[in-house]
């Protein structure tokens, strides 16, 4: 799949990309253990097969995909920390893989499993290597950290040991660490992984606001639906290496899903709906319905005619329920 | 020109960036350095006191200037075990703290990554190595009338150089190989230990033993050491020892950092530029 062409300059231009490892795998066993010492038996693994797709200048995607779909091995490979085995990838001009500085100095990888300040030191002593690596003005330094510090509210925790803090409290910092060179592009890797809740809300919140604020392009990979919908118009879902959707967030669920749920509360309790649509959700007076997209209308207007509605709701199908059928719609082909 | 000069000067920060972050580390494991530090005395005094122990025991040594000899042998090899340890962890550390794949994402070249590694890791491991023969000398009353220190301080820091290329060859080692590198380095290490005469004399080594210790650095450097120390030998007077310790120096960085690009490439083909666990 091509993927939607975004105009003449994308930021992230993705042609064909491939990346294969070879695995090593044994049987199991004393024997399997040690004929393995002689001879080394691999697998070849396709964790990215042949995706292409293009990022605007300050566009926001969402890149997603169940484990092992070859998520992070794109984003890795789109930072230079992996080469490509076929195919081809620019991000703002630059092939990833060649490190050059000018490129470095633009991007930023976040990854909300890995770390990039030193366990044992205060955030700040990492703040000030970066500032170094980065070569970032001590003014424009000061003032960023400290505005991303305020943003974040962890004034109080840059000071202390990174061990000291709690997850939510590292992924602030990480993030703060991660934008003081005002990258242009930002590759989250699950940033919200882990936290509550509230977390995840402030964390969605502030991405949203560095994105606005710098014109920043973000791809976003996440397994809470609930930041995607916040954050993405367009996604990108991959699934064993491969992308089978590449859209608008919305044609999605119209093109995968097509259908709308029905929520009715009834004055005169639950009774035999199922000439109106297929019931998935029964709980006392309230029914959900499934129904075709094109009956939505005529299906609710025939409910308020003919029963004693109390509440009626007509909602798209739940995001996540979308990605799963999108998967397995792809198993059963 | 002025992109060249300037592009060197971020080169510069970045590597002093990286000093900065070793010494807040090494600050921040302090307590931790003291209590190694005494176990490299404890290790030194008991190599120190075989020579008592054999005039003790009947034999017929000249005590002082074995004494002194094996406590330089025993100072430059703790010297030489920060260098090889600093530049192994430039890799295997950071694959365990998590922060491999940011280091590696900087915008900041090999070479001044790893110098700046070097620098901190020859800085550190001189003014230690100072410590600990001050400290050592003290329990014995050695006698170095013509002690010519600053002469023994300068081959070390030319043997440093040789040394920094030949621990980034072995830092490369965990890169390309996660499970096994840091032994492999270990297994490097050792090999130095044994050929280069850090106890004894080179010529009790078998000959293929005898071959190997002539492009060991620090062949050069304790011979070097013990000659300014113990016959308080002239810087002028050492040029056989500095001269291969200058020719392996020439040919171990470029060396080091090339077997290191090498290393990174591979690991960044096959996967292998992420953290333990």
């Amino acid at each position: 799949m091509r993927g939607r062409p975004v105009g003449p300059d994308p930021v992230v231009w993705v042609d064909r990309l491939e990346k294969v490892f070879d695995v090593p795998e044994r049987d199991e066993g004393l024997r399997a253990a040690t004929k393995s010492l002689v001879r080394r038996k691999t697998r070849e693994v396709r964790a990215v097969d042949g995706i292409s797709f293009e990022i605007a200048p300050g566009e926001i995607v969402g890149f997603l995909g169940p484990n092992g779909a070859g998520k992070t091995t794109t984003l890795k490979m789109l930072s230079g920390l992996l080469y490509v085995s076929g195919g081809e990838a620019r991000v703002l001009g630059h092939v990833p893989s060649r490190r050059e500085r000018a490129f470095l100095r633009r991007i930023s990888l976040v990854m909300g499993n890995r770390n990039q300040l030193q366990w044992d030191l205060p955030a700040l002593d990492s703040f000030e290597l970066n500032r170094s690596i980065y070569q970032i003005p001590r003014a424009d330094f000061l003032a960023l950290r400290d505005e991303l510090i305020e943003l974040l509210e962890v004034g109080d925790l840059v000071r202390k040991p990174v061990r000291q803090l709690s997850l939510g409290e590292r992924m602030k910092v990480e993030i703060v660490g991660s934008l003081l060179h005002r990258p242009q592009v930002l590759f989250l890797d699950e940033p919200t992984i882990g936290l509550d809740v509230t977390m995840q809300k402030r964390i969605r919140e502030f991405i949203a606001a560095y994105r606005r604020r710098h014109d920043a392009t973000v791809m976003l990979t996440s397994h809470y639906m609930a930041d995607v919908e916040a954050l993405c118009e367009r996604v990108i879902v991959i699934h064993h290496g491969k992308i089978l959707f590449d859209g608008d967030l919305a044609a999605l669920a119209d093109t995968v899903a097509a259908w709308k749920t029905i929520a009715v509360v009834l004055q005169n309790g639950a009774g035999d709906l199922s000439s109106y649509g297929e019931v998935i959700h029964r709980d006392g007076d309230l029914v959900t319905l499934r129904v075709a997209k094109a009956e939505t209308a005529r299906v609710t207007a025939r409910l308020l005619a003919e029963q004693e509605v109390l509440d009626l709701n007509v909602e798209d199908p739940p995001i996540e329920d979308v990605i799963e059928l999108v998967f397995a719609q792809q198993a059963t082909q | 020109m002025r992109t060249l000069a300037t592009t060197m000067r971020a080169e510069l920060v970045g590597a002093g960036g990286v000093v900065e972050r070793n010494f807040y580390l090494t600050k921040r494991y302090i307590w931790w350095d003291l209590a190694w530090f005494f176990w490299t005395v404890a290790n030194t005094l008991t190599i120190v006191f075989i020579a008592q122990g054999i005039e003790l025991t009947g034999g017929q040594i000249d005590v002082n200037s074995v004494a002194t000899s094996l406590l330089i042998g025993a100072v430059v090899w703790a010297y030489l075990g920060v260098l090889f340890e600093f530049l192994m962890e430039t890799v295997a550390w950071e694959r365990w703290e998590g922060t491999i794949e940011y280091t590696f994402m900087a915008p900041l070249s090999r070479a001044m990554h790893l110098a700046g590694q070097g620098v901190f890791a020859i800085s550190y491991g001189l003014l230690r190595a100072v410590f600990l023969f001050t400290v050592c000398a003290l329990f014995f009353d050695l006698s170095m009338p013509d002690a010519n220190f600053l002469a023994a301080f300068i081959v070390l820091a030319v043997a440093s150089i040789s040394f920094i290329g030949i621990g980034v060859m072995t830092s490369v080692l965990p890169l390309i190989s996660p499970e096994k590198g840091t032994q492999l380095g270990f297994v490097a290490q050792g090999t130095l230990l044994v050929v280069s005469g850090v106890y004894y004399p080179v010529e009790v080594l078998p000959g293929w033993m005898q071959a190997i210790a002539k492009i060991s650095p620090a062949t050069y450097a304790l011979e070097g050491a013990r000659e300014a120390i113990m016959d308080g030998a002239p810087l002028a007077e050492m040029w056989d020892e500095i001269w291969p310790l200058l020719i392996i120096g020439a040919v171990s960085i470029p060396l080091g950092l090339w077997v290191f690009s090498r290393g990174e490439l591979y690991a960044k083909r096959h996967g292998k530029l992420k953290r333990s666990g």
